[in-house]
């Protein structure tokens, strides 16, 4: 279960202010949606808000953890950012990949509940194949099988139907529709309305560097 | 699933450990630094002793200069390459998304990097013996150990400075112009120290002190100086 509260948040890169007053908030269970054109920050924001950029204008809280001022391995062993980029390594096996992860996160899962995260994604029958070999979907499905061992309270995805099929997009929504019934967090960057609908959200617009929610009028920015 | 929520010493020495052997295990089978490595030490060895064809007397005392040159240049092609595999698919990301320490991270690479170094290491030096016939054999332990201590320092600094350079455009270069200069006061201990061995010379303590402390200086400042650079 996870609280995130972002108030006005900026982030620039160099004279370039990407993202201007961001406030945010997302309760367990809630899932904000982020569009907006190419270039608008939307991936920024979810790597500010993974910690992946130090926060230098607003506040953000997780969980009632002031991020600023908590080490950056506490906040994020809470979440987990699945962005264009699935960092597997590629002279790796799906097992090994997903061993290398739980290491990686102090997790601890059996030989046996690897093998079932990997068959979840359907990618059994692929196990022990060198990751080298695997099509960008099949990626994506081996980095959705993290999020299902590590199970953080918040989950902040990039894109996350670019290279699935409709299976793959189907399950993806079933897996997220659970996740949120059990109480996480999810914040997500999409171009598709249409496969975003399947989900219980709340839509944002980023624009000009800043969030607006989208049933409401643009003059007022979301808080 | 046990999770260990806030990894302790045991966790955090499992992820370094990991991330070494995801290295390692990624350079045997892509058959990459190692071989790279390798291939360049021989072919050092092979091109001095053509050069020199030194005798026996004259080899000794050649030795370890020839053995260090070519230990600081064989580093420096696999420390080239150590933040190769993250370029894959972004996985340096990953590594700097996860909840580890950035200390943690840093350990596990130089410990990947150390493990390649040190085994090229041990096969250079009895290759090194029979080209140049220089009868050591005896203290080849104590050369070991001497070559172990200077590693430890040279790969220790090195990695923090491949991490340095991992984004510039003649990213080897710069990275042989930064750590030439701060490794000299190691090599000088290092080949002194060689050189004593070999010749039978007295003391060797103040360089294998010297050698201690640049060990200690480099690896206790890298951890925190790879957390300061890898930040954004």
């Amino acid at each position: 279960m996870a609280e995130l509260l972002t108030e006005n948040v900026d982030h620039r890169y160099g004279r370039q202010r990407v993202l201007n007053g961001i406030n945010l908030h997302a309760g367990p269970g809630g899932c904000a949606v982020l569009f907006g054109a190419n270039g608008s920050g939307k991936s920024t924001l979810l790597a500010l808000l993974a910690t992946r950029y130090r926060l230098r204008g607003g506040r953000y809280r997780l969980n009632g953890l002031d991020v600023s001022t908590t080490s950056g391995e506490t906040i994020r062993r809470q979440l987990m950012l699945l962005g264009h980029y699935t960092h597997l390594y590629g002279h790796l096996n799906a097992l090994e990949n997903l061993q290398f992860f739980s290491d990686l996160r102090g997790l601890i899962p059996s030989m046996e509940q690897l093998r079932t995260a990997i068959a979840a994604v359907g990618l059994d029958g692929y196990a022990e194949r060198p990751v080298r070999g695997f099509s960008a979907g099949m990626r994506k499905r081996l980095a959705l099988a993290r999020v299902q061992l590590a199970m953080p309270s918040l989950l902040l995805l990039d894109e996350p139907y670019s290279a699935l099929d409709a299976a793959g997009v189907a399950w993806l929504n079933a897996m997220l529709i659970a996740y949120l019934g059990g109480g996480g967090t999810v914040i997500m960057a999409s171009h598709d309305p249409e496969r975003v609908a399947a989900l219980p959200h709340i839509p944002y617009r980023l624009e000009g560097g800043r969030l607006w929610p989208m049933s409401t009028h643009r003059e007022e920015p979301a808080c | 699933m046990a999770d260990v929520n806030a990894q302790g010493g045991t966790g955090l020495l499992r992820a370094a450990y990991r991330i070494a052997w995801k290295d390692v295990v990624g350079d045997f089978r892509r058959r990459s630094t190692l071989a790279a490595m390798l291939f360049f030490a021989i072919a050092v060895l092979v091109v001095f002793q053509a050069a020199f064809e030194p005798d026996r007397q004259e080899a000794t005392r050649l030795l370890p200069g020839l053995l260090w040159t070519t230990v600081l240049f064989t580093t420096l092609v696999g420390l080239g390459r150590v933040f190769q595999a993250e370029e894959e698919d972004n996985a340096f990301e990953g590594l700097l998304l996860s909840p580890l320490p950035r200390g943690v991270l840093y350990l596990g690479k130089w410990g990947g990097n150390l493990a390649l170094t040190l085994l090229v290491e041990i096969l250079l030096l009895p290759c090194m013996l029979v080209l140049f016939n220089v009868d050591a054999w005896g203290q080849l332990h104590q050369v070991f150990g001497v070559l172990l201590l200077g590693t430890l320092g040279l790969t220790g600094l090195g990695v923090l400075l491949a991490a340095l350079t991992q984004a510039a455009r003649a990213r080897e270069t710069l990275l042989a112009l930064l750590l030439l200069p701060l490794v000299v006061p190691l090599l000088i201990a290092g080949v002194q120290a060689t050189g004593n061995i070999l010749t039978g010379g007295s003391d060797n303590g103040p360089w294998l002190q010297l050698l201690v402390t640049f060990d200690v200086v480099y690896l206790a400042m890298a951890p925190w100086g790879f957390g300061w650079l890898v930040e954004e």
